[in-house]
């Protein structure tokens, strides 16, 4: 095991007071934290700061921190503290309380991990709890579905921590949205003794449609037309989630003008949506001669001017 | 079949969470969370999506050391920056649809 360097974590000097080692503190805390930074290395780099942080403000345990760097720092090889070491001596249980994650072995071999982990500690040995992502397709959010979700969970055995594959059948309500949590009671980390296990959090996550784009409850869908679709009007078939409609599309239509099919969006529990048809007028990749020759007439025939507004501007 | 449950109550909260009734007033009286039914505080339920957000704002408050009023700003700030993300996700979606040839 690694000696760590605490006052090095914090950038702090060795005689630093108090103010300075929580203004160190709580100067990286607010930059690695993980829940304000999602930065892959964010969450060890916080928790060994924390760790830092948990022993350079007390005094006690910063005392006893000190006298075994004086043995530990020096060390060329990995560090072990020194066989007559009782460990412990200012107990950190009870004072651990901001910390969500374990302190490291370093820290345990010298306070006896009475701080590690406090938050399970309070709640007895229940289980862990447990989130996963759960990927819902877009026409699955419309009614009540079953899905079978496959997950591993650490289960202490012997004293060793393995993991355990499991597979539950699970019912989705009707109308979840992108990024909503459900919460299945008692199927995660097993409760040691008769403690009750941990809970399984569902993290949902609606997979991107090929077709339609959500905006809160509203559908988007682009129709492309051509462009006599978007002058003369036109009748247009448009997909939606639960079968197909028809559109009327006025003449003289524009790119990106929005047709609202109301009701026709998604089923949240506050309520439907509508979907949206925005027009794309799409030109044919390739013209023959008969038609160039039409769109020639046409252009000789008009005397649109599609850039009109620019012609104050110099 | 595993029924899914919606909501979870403050007894479970602080059962399962370690916290505590006074954090959660606290939490739901800086606008952090909004408990779904019960007027008593024994009686709140809260749903699962706003105990994630309660239990951001428990450890933030705890490890960054500070009041509960900067932290239900940095919430509703990660909030906006999630609805954000989202917007322009679609937004850029909707776009590529745009720009791509049919």
């Amino acid at each position: 095991m690694d000696f760590k360097d605490y006052y090095k974590i914090l950038d702090v000097p060795k005689d630093a007071d108090n103010t300075v080692i929580k203004t160190a503190y709580r100067k990286l805390a607010r930059k690695y934290h993980p829940d304000v930074n999602p930065e892959p290395g964010a969450e060890d780099k916080f928790k060994e700061v924390a760790e830092a942080y948990e022993v350079l403000k007390n005094t006690e345990r910063r005392a006893e921190y000190d006298e075994l760097r004086k043995y530990g720092g020096r060390s060329a090889q990995g560090f072990e503290p020194p066989p007559d070491w009782q460990g412990s001596r200012a107990s950190a249980g009870g004072h651990a309380e901001q910390f969500d994650g374990d302190f490291s072995d370093f820290f345990n071999s010298i306070f006896g991990g009475a701080a590690g982990g406090t938050r399970q500690r309070h709640s007895g040995f229940r289980g862990q709890d447990a989130e996963i992502e759960m990927p819902v397709f877009l026409e699955e959010t419309l009614t009540e579905t079953s899905k079978l979700v496959e997950y591993r969970i650490p289960v202490i055995e012997n004293g060793q921590v393995t993991e355990t594959k499991k597979s539950l059948k699970v019912k989705i309500p009707a109308g979840v949205v992108d990024g909503e949590r459900i919460r299945l009671k008692g199927q995660a980390g097993p409760g040691q003794g008769d403690a009750p296990s941990g809970d399984l959090y569902l993290h949902i996550r609606v997979v991107p449609h090929p077709l339609f784009d959500v905006e809160g409850h509203d559908l988007v869908i682009t129709v492309p037309v051509a462009p006599w679709e978007a002058a003369l009007g036109a009748k247009v078939t448009v997909p939606t989630l639960g079968g197909k409609i028809n559109l009327t599309i006025a003449p003289n239509s524009q790119t990106g003008q929005r047709l609202r099919a109301k009701g026709k969006g998604l089923v949240t529990r506050n309520g439907t949506g509508d979907l949206y048809a925005v027009l794309k007028i799409v030109v044919p990749p390739s013209a023959n001669d008969e038609i160039k020759a039409l769109w020639q007439s046409l252009s000789d025939k008009t005397d649109f001017d599609p850039r009109g507004n620019w012609s104050n501007e110099r | 079949m595993t029924d899914t449950v919606m909501s979870i109550s403050v007894l479970e909260l602080c059962q399962n969470h370690g916290l505590t009734e006074q954090v959660i007033i606290e939490v739901v009286d800086h606008g952090i969370a909004r408990p779904l039914t019960g007027s008593r505080t024994s009686e709140w339920a809260f749903d699962i999506t706003s105990v994630h957000w309660l239990r951001k704002a428990v450890r933030l408050h705890a490890d960054l050391e500070i009041d509960w009023i900067a932290v239900a700003m940095v919430i509703d700030l990660l909030r906006e920056n999630e609805a954000l993300q989202r917007r322009n996700q679609c937004f850029e979606q909707q776009l590529k649809r745009f720009l791509e040839a049919h």
